[in-house]
């Protein structure tokens, strides 16, 4: 347990944690407000590209997250519109949002494929913390945006366990017409957290170029990651604690691919890749039964439009 | 003053057609704007995307071909979505199809005629489609687990299994010739769904317009079609009426899961000949979710949907090899993509209209929020 590519694995495993987490962290915020948007992978891709194309000219890493965010934002005002106003299927309008970002994302894309960052976010040790060992490379030396994910999701709790803010918001997502009866702006938060969702799932693809591997593939960025978000909230059952924990253990499972592999341990590539996704299937089943469902707190009206005066 | 939306007292036919076909031209404007950005001129796009697909024999039959899986992956998606069962995972079901489909074109097509040949590859193809479908409708059925995600991450779990097959094993379906570069074996001659002459498109067309009457027929005139339409619509009436909701979701969900997988042999069998990973990510499957929501669920309507975006597919091939202007492949995956999001947008234009009215009058002011 104590050799060095295990404590390796441990703190590569927190480093890919940390884009499956703001992405499900984003999403936690709007599925609360019960709008699903299944556009996560597409607005992870163009957070992604945006996030390259302002780094590469640029230089400047917050710039390129900033601006990376709020591309993934946009789009999300998009899903946020046809939604909430136009009052679409949730489900078909996220969709066609991962088409729309993929192809967008692929097409403007297309000119930096392949070619390196040269800036990306840098590890920062904690001084003597960080010579601890195994806690120390894990816990104690990492980079920035690790942290703050930490902090957002500690945050995130909060916010909705005990502010007034967070109580309104939970009120929409579980019954819409009590809450507009109370006076709160259903339409309005909605929006507010679908976007604020886009922004962090942005972030998350402006981290993947910006913080993990610093090039630009369309297969390569997300590889899937913005679906895995998706389960995973379902997986920690809409708690952001719990989004955290099991962001960690999928980037386990991820990174436990090329552990195996520089082990010598022959088991096919393919195989293993499978591992999250049969992981998520299993969760789901045991805990995203109709039964447990109820118990485990999934918004009420997650999934359905609200309208006031037609029934 | 502000826009509310409001019922419309009173619909037009005009109105269902005018919805997608103005989301089509939005979708272009948006396009256009795009393309103008990356410094190719919209207007020589379009004109040449036209007249690659459009215009010819031969670039309306190309089109044509591309159509042919995606009228049964429009069909996978429809056949769930209009239950309000979400089985994005047609992706998936095809290539468990393909995989299938391939077996079988590979062990029986040497010994079988050329008609009972293919049939073999698209019933294997189905059996495929319908074992990769079936965990999703069990838990979907008895535990209510979420269709949306086991039908997804299965898509990822099919995928890397195909890739597994062929990439990174000696399997049965891999070519035991092709060492550097791994490929797929071919299935027997007689097991492939013969080209109309020179022509791109096939047998294959044929048979998938058959399945899409089929599919229509069953909906429209069998009992079991009946109780589809009713959970869909009103799951409480079906429950007053002793349907038994989880035996139409199981139905649902495999029906769409076995097309899917028939996607799957109709690729191997008429195009790629092969269990062929670059083939067939081509997220035909994923396509069919657009095809099924601009058809609105409809059998016919899917039928030229497919067309269309085949069209669109066909042209972003097309316009790579164009002298002079290199545009990516990808920009028709953005056009569908906004295609779908305008016409999704546009759908509630058909039963409602925007109305401007003057603020704080009648009891639905903030409505348009």
């Amino acid at each position: 347990m104590n050799d060095g590519a295990f404590v390796a694995l441990l703190a590569a495993s927190v480093v890919a944690g940390v884009p499956i987490a703001l992405a499900a962290l984003g999403e936690l915020l709007a599925e609360r407000s019960g709008v699903l948007n299944l556009g996560v992978e597409g607005m992870m891709l163009i957070g992604a590209v945006v996030a390259f194309q302002v780094g590469n000219s640029s230089g400047s890493l917050w710039l390129s997250l900033v601006v990376g965010a709020l591309a993934g934002g946009a789009l999300a005002l998009v899903h946020a519109v046809l939604t909430v106003t136009l009052r679409a299927s949730q489900i078909v309008s996220g969709l066609s949002l991962t088409i729309f970002g993929t192809g967008l994302a692929t097409f403007v894309g297309k000119s930096i494929e392949g070619l390196p960052l040269a800036t990306d976010f840098r590890a920062v040790a904690w001084g003597p913390l960080a010579d601890l060992p195994v806690v120390g490379p894990v816990l104690f030396e990492q980079d920035p945006i690790v942290y703050a994910t930490v902090v957002l999701a500690v945050a995130i709790t909060w916010y909705l366990r005990r502010t007034r803010a967070g109580l309104s918001l939970r009120s929409v997502g579980e019954s819409p017409a009590t809450a507009d009866s109370m006076g709160i702006a259903v339409a309005r938060l909605r929006y507010l957290h679908v976007v604020i969702g886009g922004v962090l799932a942005g972030a998350a693809g402006a981290y993947l170029v910006l913080g993990q591997v610093p090039s630009w593939s369309q297969d390569g960025t997300t590889s899937g990651l913005g679906w895995i978000a998706l389960a995973l909230v379902v997986f920690a059952s809409w708690e952001p604690m719990r989004v955290l924990l099991g962001a960690f253990l999928f980037g386990f499972s991820r990174q436990l691919n090329f552990y195996l592999q520089a082990k010598g341990v022959d088991v096919p590539a393919e195989l293993l890749s499978m591992l999250p996704y049969l992981l998520t299937i299993a969760v789901l089943v045991v805990w995203g039964s109709r039964d447990l469902r109820r118990r485990v707190g999934a918004p009420a009206a997650l999934g359905l439009p609200y309208v006031r005066d037609e029934r | 003053m502000r826009l509310r939306l409001e019922r419309r007292l009173e619909q037009r036919w005009w109105h269902t057609v005018i919805a997608p076909v103005g989301a089509v031209l939005a979708a272009l404007v948006v396009g256009a704007v795009f393309l103008a950005i990356e410094g190719f001129s919209p207007v020589t796009v379009y004109r040449e995307l036209f007249k690659a697909s459009f215009t010819s024999a031969f670039g309306i039959t190309d089109s044509l071909a591309i159509a042919t899986p995606l009228v049964v992956t429009g069909l996978a998606a429809a056949v769930a979505f209009r239950m309000n069962l979400f089985n994005i995972g047609a992706e998936g079901q095809l290539y468990a199809g393909a995989i299938g489909g391939a077996w079988a074109g590979l062990a029986l097509g040497p010994h079988l005629p050329g008609p009972l040949a293919v049939a073999a590859v698209l019933a294997a193809s189905v059996v495929g489609g319908l074992v990769w479908a079936l965990p999703v409708a069990v838990f979907k059925a008895w535990f209510g687990t979420s269709e949306i995600i086991t039908s997804l991450m299965l898509t990822f779990v099919a995928l890397y299994l195909m890739r597994f097959l062929i990439f990174g094993s000696k399997s049965y379906w891999r070519d035991p010739a092709a060492t550097n570069f791994p490929q797929g074996r071919k299935i027997a001659e007689a097991a492939e769904l013969p080209p109309f002459g020179t022509y791109r498109t096939g047998w294959g067309l044929v048979v998938v317009i058959v399945v899409a009457v089929a599919v229509w027929a069953l909906i429209r005139f069998t009992s079991a079609g009946f109780d589809m339409n009713v959970v869909g619509t009103s799951p409480e009436a079906a429950r007053y009426a002793g349907i038994s909701t989880a035996r139409v979701v199981l139905m649902g969900l495999l029906l769409s899961g076995a097309l899917g997988g028939l996607a799957g042999g109709i690729e191997v069998a008429g195009r790629a000949h092969a269990l062929d990973p670059n083939g067939l990510e081509l997220g035909l499957g994923f396509a069919g979710i657009v095809v099924a929501a601009l058809a609105r669920y409809n059998s016919f309507a899917i039928l030229l949907v497919a067309a269309f975006l085949g069209g669109l597919r066909n042209a972003g091939v097309a316009l790579q090899t164009l002298p002079g202007e290199r545009v990516p492949v990808e920009v028709s995956l953005m056009l569908q993509g906004a295609i779908l999001l305008f016409a999704i947008g546009a759908e509630i234009f058909v039963r409602h209209r925007l109305r401007l009215v003057r603020s704080g009058i009648g009891p639905a002011a903030g409505v348009a929020t």
